[in-house]
């Protein structure tokens, strides 16, 4: 891809080997200056702002580190006990797992349904939108810690609504059994996000196409099969690798709804949250740098793993 | 190729100039400029910067700066602060920081400043003991308090039973409990919140058996039975349907609008006397303090008057003198007696305590006349916890839990405690 | 299709019609229903701020005893610091956010999407790898580092990263985005002598606008929501957003003011729902067909 604004005819023979360089580098500047110079906010912000504190992050997985002293050098030691005699992490791993496995497919389908039932221009599609949008907005405020124990407790409105059909509910959100089910009812509640993302990639794919189809004579079910759904995989590939990505990550609901104790019994200890606890509650911010790297190795591990299936079943235009 | 390499050798030498540009061009101006870090709410917050202008005042060219958060974001933003050596100068600690900090040298030892600078002569000796660590003083209480037992008159009135007295024993309180539950004049209703996983609770009762939950040289100073009888107590209550569910208990996140007596669930619940009047806040029945129930009827020492929070300084500040001469101005002078009140606890010095008792309400008064009140119910302050304390916090709890559900037995609950806190005090 | 025809071969449209309708009022139930769960939150906590303090926990009905809206009065004049500060600090850290996001990341995207350049993979792997490591450990390290640029106690470090397309989200997002985009276009645009920035300028912002708008509001929602980054950056009450203002009305460990915290908390959400809804027409008016009547 040159930036072609006048062709760029072989002209390195006219001077013997220096040119046959100069030209080189001339096409090497022409082949890749516009990618770099599109990237260079990006390699700025990453080389400048990201690496060293990441570097800095990684060495810290390495030592002792209480935030006050400095940093005292005790090799692997952190991830020998993370990865052997650590029952917490074993514990926050556990928990971790549970919330990608059920909340990042279940959220994912409900944004995927309604996004489409609000693409067929149903009425009063802006106010639905903005209704499904809004648990999104209300994100990590204080409020819904109060509110979910306000659904879920022993005498919350959710037993409430089952006793109506006989069924005596626990207290689901302070159960160990239970608790982590609650963070996942919090999660596929918003799925605001990923469902405007599926509508705006729904809006860009051509609508003379289903018209072209209906001509042709197929169901809306065959429409969805052989348009709808392999036009969206690039969505679908993005959304679900995120969202699978932030659901590792996931701080917030745990850290409002358990108070920060991920309780009861570790049953709401995600993993970022046994990190916070490491390091601002105990002070030991080298082997929590240690269990981030761990986490930034198991997220990395999954991702290179769905990039690579994705060649099988995304679907892009280019 | 070696243009692409050069234009990365650039990006990364301009990274890491950009990173290493000011190693040392922070040159703040602070010679007449304090800043000043607490946690609390708005209340507080009114208070405390009346005592800044009050200071202010007295003191014309100072320039102070007051920071407040709640309690949950003031410990990462103070760690942050100080890791990042931009810590404030004044800085107010907790009994469960100030050892962590302390050891690790963040906080500047007061003791050369008195009694010239820092006049607390009239202090509870005591009290400059609890804010000691390690021999040195490093934190100026700022009020006083003890653990408490918060009672919701209402609900006992409701349901026609006496309230517990100052020597009310634990089986007693049993019974009690179960007697209200019984009642049943209310919904979900129990006689006393779950405290099985409560610390200040367990460690009076460890008290009044003269043990305590760790010794001087940070060795843990109970045993696994102690523990075990402590659980096994709470299952026979839980039996006797004298205290809540676990599930019910299990939503206390250490907050009081989480407490089963503010969901009205409980008729009893535990609590610092200085956040009765948080509590009464959120609560439409009337509430009153007393003390934790007894082992016998004429156990003493169980309970101890401890410093509410402190006020340190930095070691990082740069003006110390300055700092220091506030913090005796703020617990010694009795205008900003009367501005504080006792939102923070009792005025350690005597002087200020009488100040301030005669402007009281009624809310006011309960916990002033209670920690005034205890007598021989209150002994010797414990010594510093150990580093990792707040772990064993977390261990009490999570085992009482387990017992709670039903995952383990009070015996092996007890044992599981004491194993677990040995090896956390031998990670350091 | 053609006009005039008889009976026959009009019946397949009606049927369709009547085979859609009662699909359609499925679908309309459904929508209201799970429309109702949406709503409950906001209604608790409209419902919170009106009501007395001490009934805000105890009771868990929608109405409550009495209706008192001094807890918007106290909350929002009560701080020392009136809440319209905080909004307005909110306010221009989000809108700054806004624009850094989608210009730096669209930029990034672009060149990752649709330039060919030696390293390309690696740097999108790199690219990638920053979406994976967790703030909590690279936040003491990126606060040293902005104090010792002299920006901490100022916007600076939640803003400036946001220029450096810091949010490597968005530029993922917009990535796929781009690959949607057929390609004919720009080759038909290079062939007429276009460069790499008329093409990014002319052809594929403007079809972009749904992924654009997108990133817009969840750049404005994220930003206006973020407490973490203004908690450890911005020392001063001045220029605290409004998370943070919202957070110094509860403390655990003393009284709070429960019920100045659900009034603003409600009040907050309005310039973020208009934010919303201004924006959302872009996504319906985007491009439903991207120019592909060829």
């Amino acid at each position: 891809m040159s930036n072609a604004m006048h062709t760029t005819a072989p002209d390195t023979v006219r001077r013997g080997g220096s040119v046959v360089a100069e030209g080189r580098f001339k096409r090497l500047w022409a082949a890749n200056s516009a990618g770099y110079l599109f990237l260079l906010p990006w390699l700025i912000g990453f080389l400048g702002l990201t690496l060293g504190p990441a570097l800095v992050s990684l060495y810290l997985s390495f030592t002792d580190f209480d935030m006050i002293r400095s940093p005292e050098w005790v090799g692997a030691a952190n991830y020998v006990r993370i990865t052997t005699a650590d029952p917490k992490f074993a514990a926050a791993m556990k928990v971790t797992l549970t919330y990608v496995v059920l909340s990042v497919p279940f959220k994912l389908i409900f944004a995927l349904l309604v996004a489409m039932a609000l693409n067929k221009g149903v009425r009063g599609l802006t106010v639905y939108r903005a209704v499904f949008y809004l648990p999104s907005l209300l994100g990590g405020s204080v409020a819904i810690a109060v509110l979910w124990r306000q659904l879920f407790a022993r005498d919350g409105l959710v037993n409430a609504a089952l006793s109506q059909i006989g069924i005596e509910g626990p207290s689901w959100i302070s159960h160990p059994s239970y608790s982590i089910y609650t963070l996942v009812a919090l999660s596929v509640w918003q799925f605001g996000s990923p469902m405007i993302i599926f509508l705006a990639g729904l809006r860009q794919i051509p609508t003379d196409m289903y018209e072209a189809a209906s001509l042709d004579g197929a169901s809306k079910f065959r429409q969805f099969y052989k348009i709808t759904l392999p036009l969206l995989t690039p969505v679908i590939f993005f959304n679900a690798v995120v969202q699978t990505i932030d659901a590792f990550k996931a701080f917030t609901p745990a850290f409002i709804i358990s108070g920060g104790t991920g309780g009861p019994i570790n049953s709401t200890l995600f993993y970022t949250l046994y990190l916070y606890q490491e390091a601002f509650g105990n002070f030991r911010m080298g082997y929590a740098s240690a269990l981030a790297w761990i986490l930034v190795l198991i997220i990395a591990v999954f991702t290179a793993f769905s990039f690579l299936s994705s060649r099988y079943w995304v679907h892009y235009d280019d | 190729m070696t243009f692409s390499v050069n234009r990365r050798h650039f990006m990364a030498g301009g990274a890491a100039l950009l990173s290493m540009s000011a190693l040392g061009s922070r040159a703040f101006a602070e010679d007449a400029r304090l800043r000043l870090l607490w946690w609390g709410s708005q209340p507080r917050a009114d208070r405390t910067n009346k005592v800044s202008e009050l200071y202010k005042a007295k003191n014309s060219g100072t320039s102070i700066t007051g920071e407040f958060l709640g309690w949950g974001d003031y410990w990462p933003r103070l760690a942050t602060q100080v890791a990042g050596r931009n810590a404030p100068d004044v800085i107010q600690m907790d009994y469960r920081y100030i050892v962590e900090y302390a050891r690790r040298g963040a906080l500047a030892p007061l003791e050369s400043y008195m009694p010239g600078k820092l006049s607390l002569g009239d202090f509870d000796p005591a009290q400059i003991e609890g804010g000691s660590v390690d021999g040195h003083f490093y934190g100026v209480s700022l009020g006083a308090n003890s653990a408490s037992t918060v009672l919701n008159t209402t609900a006992f009135e409701e349901a026609g039973i006496p309230l517990p007295t100052r020597t009310t024993t634990w089986d007693e309180l049993g019974k009690i409990g179960a007697e209200i539950s019984k009642a049943g004049k209310r919904k979900g209703f129990f006689g006393f919140a779950d405290g099985s996983g409560n610390e200040p609770l367990f460690e009076n009762y460890l008290r009044q058996r003269g043990k305590a939950l760790y010794t001087a040289d940070s060795k843990i100073a109970f045993g696994a039975d102690d523990a075990a009888e402590w659980l096994d107590m709470w299952s026979k209550f839980r039996e006797a349907g004298a205290c809540v569910p676990p599930d019910v208990q299990a939503l206390y996140k250490d907050t009081i609008d989480t407490a089963p007596l503010t969901l009205g669930k409980a008729a009893v619940d535990y609590a610092h006397s200085n956040q009765f009047v948080g509590f009464q806040a959120v609560v439409k029945d009337k509430l009153t303090l007393t003390n934790y129930p007894l082992i016998k009827a004429d156990s003493k020492g169980g309970h101890y008057r401890k410093p509410s929070m402190f006020f340190s300084v930095s070691a990082q500040s740069k003006a110390l003198d300055q700092a220091v001469d506030y913090v005796n101005f703020f617990v010694t002078n009795p205008d900003a007696a009367v501005a504080l009140d006792v939102e923070r606890g009792i005025p350690e010095s005597k002087a200020m305590r009488d100040v301030v008792a005669a402007k009281l309400d009624a809310t006011g008064k309960i916990p002033l006349e209670y920690v005034a009140g205890l007598g021989d119910l209150a002994g010797k302050l414990p010594p510093p916890p150990p580093s990792g304390a707040g772990e064993g916090q977390t261990v009490l709890r999570t085992a009482a839990e387990q017992v709670g559900f039903g995952q383990l037995t009070p015996a092996d609950g007890g044992k599981q405690i004491v194993d677990e806190i040995t090896r956390l005090l031998a990670r350091g | 299709m053609t006009n005039g025809i008889t009976a026959p071969v009009s019946a397949p449209p009606s049927d369709i019609t009547k085979r859609s309708r009662p699909a359609s009022i499925v679908v309309h139930t459904l929508l209201i229903l799970a429309s109702l769960l949406m709503l409950y939150p906001l209604l608790w906590m409209v419902s919170a701020s009106v009501r007395p303090e001490n009934e805000i926990f105890s009771s868990t009905s929608l109405i409550p005893s009495s209706i008192d809206f001094s807890s918007y009065v106290r909350g929002w004049g009560g701080l020392d610091i009136t809440f319209g500060r905080f909004f307005w600090n909110s306010l221009v850290i989000s809108v700054l956010t806004v624009i850094g996001n989608v210009v730096a990341c669209s930029l990034a995207a672009y060149a990752f999407a649709r330039l060919r350049f030696a390293g390309r993979n690696f740097w999108f792997a790199i690219m990638l790898g920053t979406l994976m490591i967790p703030y909590h450990v690279t936040l003491i390290p990126q606060y040293v580092l902005f104090l010792n640029l002299g920006w901490v106690n100022t916007i600076l470090p939640l803003v400036v990263p946001k220029f450096l397309a810091s949010d490597a989200f968005f530029i993922f997002l917009m990535v796929q985005f781009f690959r949607g985009i057929p390609r004919e276009l720009d080759e038909a645009a290079m062939m007429d002598g276009c460069s790499a920035w008329r093409i990014y300028w002319k052809i594929m912002l403007p079809l972009s606008l749904p992924v654009l708008a997108t990133a817009a509001i969840f750049s404005f929602i994220w930003t206006w929501d973020d407490f973490f980054g203004p908690l450890i950056y911005l020392n001063d009450m001045n220029t605290y957003t409004i998370q943070l203002g919202l957070r110094t009305f509860v403390d655990s460990t003393s009284a709070s003011d429960w019920g100045g915290l659900f009034a603003m908390s409600t009040l907050t959400l309005v310039p973020v729902f208009l934010f919303f809804l201004f924006f959302q027409r872009l996504l319906i008016d985007g491009i439903a067909t991207t120019g592909m009547k060829r």
